[in-house]
């Protein structure tokens, strides 16, 4: 039996559902990552078609044409470009939406126009029926030169047809919609004559986009053809208005709306969800029932988590032999994994609730209200969207910068994205709200916790903004950048996509922070477990000694023997120095140390202390979060974590930069040290103050 | 004896991964990015 492999490239629109075809079609056959030297990211999926084909299915990044502004439109066209590209697509599948056929068929004829067999993908055909919508398909089919595929990605319709056209691609015409020389005759004609073997709009690509071209050397076929920006700009104008007339002739006949049977449900929810004083308070609202909801629901899971590393640890210790092996494995590894893993519930809910808002079309109104707000601030609406991604991650936050075309208004956006809240800091907002805000309801249905996690949300985001404001009126922008946002129709979430999503979030949560924390918790156990001097290797004498002469029970004097052979260990020893610095802060070394080995990624601050705690703590306290509560300062005998130093903490985290990684990002995208050792030292300096006058006005 | 070699190995081999991931970070060779503007300032 032969098997055969394709591919086949997924090119559309934003919001024109691609991603659902993309995950229709492989299911969970996904592969994410970057494109080499870019950090475009980059998926591809594998799909089985009929004949024994197996189809590699790249999911191009959504450009609106071939003439890029942005780097990830650089990537769609570099790949179409270069034929020896491994990925360089058998056949293009266009994805468009059936409400928006007419914008959509500007990118396919530009593709069609490259001679790669294409198919043309009507998606959310569902929908035809309630719009008033009906497409002659084979008209449209012979005036396109394209084989089209009717589906809806969200009912599962159509999609074994769609497989079923994949496999005939060989057959599928590669003819040009337009010929490029209607632009400009005289000008393309002469180019074609320069360059004979050549496609002529491949050519004209050349001559206009910024990209990498492997197989075309750029100078012999610009030089000659160079034309001034203006009059490129002129031409490539000419070339819409020639698409977008050959276009409206083909719809005239080929799609009609009956405007009657259309209901307007859509606009009258617009009107309410982006009004602008409504449109705010449901989205506060919406915020409010997610934050109560992530408490809520959690802690059940959570309580699960944590009890069972706790009987995990107490099993290996006491079935494993006995060594120094088995130490590590039951008080360094088994509590630092358990510190990240207890977060899973969280994480998975916040997700959840943003893929829903997203697959919804409710985030893009969020962002067009938002930018509303953020123009008032000297910030472009395009950097809402980094900001807004930036509550998963601040990496790839900063990376969604590169699409804010005026330098300094990207620069900012890369300079305060760091402050909104990620799904890092979550954990450690999570154990410490749980340790020192009270589990009450206000009103009935008013969980403070849950509204404490939504007021440090908020805060990170008002803290960016004002920021910007700041860092605005400081750099002076020049000029401005436009933003346009696509208002998708509004859907009910489809599972599926919510469920990948959801699973690929958690697990790039787990196995991106995992392997680091395991390292550090390893670190950690041996720093915290060894120490230098006649102190650590003499405790058991000097604490026995003490002990006779207090009359103490065998329990007290091994947890005194653990207390001071942690304090004399080279961990001690580390925090004992740095806690001058931090006990103004209501922290002692311990938290210290968390606060320093969670500069690696902020989740590692639950893990260090598990660790550190497990190695010198109490018999009685299992759970991470009863450990944590039970720990007592050992000269004052109050809890260390209070009200005071608790929200202390909180503060300190929801300014610092304790994020190895957003510091590599902002230098690599601002190629210099400047920018983010700037970032380091405002942020650090401002969560320390800011968390130090906390402390020292509640304790 | 044995639990000793293990343990030690692990440490080195979790200093080792932090010391790869933090400081000896591998340096993707970019593409050139052409004359025009594409992000890299």
């Amino acid at each position: 039996m032969i098997h055969q492999n394709i591919n086949v490239a997924l090119i559309g629109n934003p919001n024109v559902g691609k991603t659902s075809v993309f995950n229709q079609l492989t299911g969970l056959n996904q592969q994410v990552g970057n494109y080499p030297g870019i950090t475009v990211e980059k998926k591809i999926g594998f799909c089985k078609l009929p004949h024994n084909i197996k189809a590699n299915i790249l999911d191009l990044p959504g450009t609106y044409s071939l003439n890029a502004s942005s780097i990830d439109e650089n990537v769609v066209i570099e790949l179409l470009l270069n034929k020896n590209d491994k990925l360089y697509p058998d056949v293009a599948l266009v994805v468009t939406d059936v409400e928006n056929l007419k914008r959509n068929l500007l990118l396919f004829t530009q593709i069609k126009d490259l001679e790669i067999p294409t198919i043309l993908v009507i998606n959310m055909a569902d929908r035809m029926e309630s719009k008033g919508i009906s497409l002659d398909i084979p008209y449209l089919e012979e005036q396109l030169k394209t084989k089209i595929a009717l589906i809806s990605s969200r009912k599962s319709q159509g999609i074994e047809e769609l497989k079923n056209l994949i496999v005939t691609y060989k057959s599928i015409s590669a003819e040009p919609c337009l010929n490029a020389s209607i632009i400009d005759k005289e000008y393309f004609n002469n180019l074609q004559k320069a360059f004979p073997d050549q496609l002529l709009y491949k050519l004209w690509l050349v001559i206009t986009q910024d990209v990498n071209f492997l197989n075309l050397e750029r100078k012999e076929i610009q030089g000659p053809f160079t034309k001034s920006h203006t009059e490129l700009k002129r031409l490539q104008q000419q070339e819409t208005i020639k698409r977008y007339q050959f276009i409206n002739d083909v719809l005239k006949v080929g799609l009609a709306v009956d405007s009657s049977v259309a209901k307007d449900f859509r606009s009258k929810l617009d009107r309410v969800l982006t009004h602008k004083f409504w449109g705010y308070i449901i989205f506060f609202v919406i915020l409010f029932v997610i934050f109560q909801s992530i408490f809520d629901w959690s802690s059940v899971p959570m309580d699960f988590i944590d009890s069972t590393f706790a009987t995990l640890s107490t099993m290996a210790a006491e079935h494993l032999p006995e060594g120094i092996l088995t130490d590590l494995i039951s008080q360094g590894i088994i509590p630092g994994i358990g510190g990240i893993l207890i977060f899973i519930p969280q994480i998975a809910f916040l997700f959840l609730f943003i893929s829903i808002l997203e697959e919804s079309g409710y985030m893009s109104r969020v962002v067009f209200i938002m930018d509303k707000i953020m123009r008032r601030f000297g910030l472009s609406g395009k950097s809402v969207v980094p900001l807004i991604s930036g509550t998963a991650c601040a990496i790839p936050a900063i990376m969604a910068t590169r699409n804010i075309e005026n330098w300094k208004e990207r620069l900012i956006t890369i300079l305060v994205t760091p402050f909104t809240t990620c799904s890092a800091r979550l954990p450690v907002y999570a154990i410490i709200i749980a340790l020192v805000i009270p589990n009450h309801r206000v009103l009935g249905f008013l969980n403070l916790q849950g509204l404490t996690l939504m007021l440090l949300y908020l805060l990170g985001f008002g803290m960016a903004i004002f920021s910007a404001y700041v860092l605005n009126k400081v750099m002076k922008i020049s000029g401005k950048t436009f933003f346009v946002v696509e208002m998708p129709n509004y859907k009910l979430p489809l599972f599926k996509n919510v469920a990948i999503n959801v699973i690929e979030k958690t697990k790039a949560f787990i196995s991106g922070a995992g392997k680091i924390i395991l390292a550090i918790s390893i670190i950690l156990w041996f720093l915290a477990s060894y120490g230098p001097g006649e102190k650590f290797k003499n405790a058991e004498t000097i604490i026995s000694t003490q002990a006779n002469n207090h009359s103490l029970s065998k329990t007290e004097i091994n947890n005194r023997i653990a207390a001071f052979k942690l304090e004399n260990s080279y961990i001690g020893i580390m925090g004992k120095t740095i806690e001058p610095v931090i006990s103004p802060l209501g922290y002692d070394w311990k938290i210290g140390i968390a606060i320093i080995s969670s500069f690696a990624a902020r989740e590692v601050f639950v893990g260090t202390l598990a660790t550190i705690y497990s190695v010198g703590g109490t018999d009685n306290e299992t759970t991470i979060k009863n450990k944590m509560e039970s720990e007592i300062h050992p000269i004052t005998g109050a809890k260390i974590f209070n009200f005071a130093s608790g929200i202390s903490l909180l503060l300190f985290y929801a300014f610092a930069l304790q994020c190895a990684s957003t510091l590599a990002i902002t230098k690599k995208e601002t190629n210099s040290w400047k920018w983010p050792l700037g970032q380091l030292i405002f942020m650090s300096s401002f969560a320390y103050i800011t968390a130090l006058i906390a402390f020292q006005i509640l304790k | 004896m044995f639990q000793e070699i293990i343990a030690f190995l692990a440490l080195g081999i979790a200093v080792i991964y932090l010391f790869k991931k933090f400081i000896l970070k591998k340096k993707k060779k970019d593409k050139d990015c052409g004359g025009g503007d594409c992000g890299c300032h």
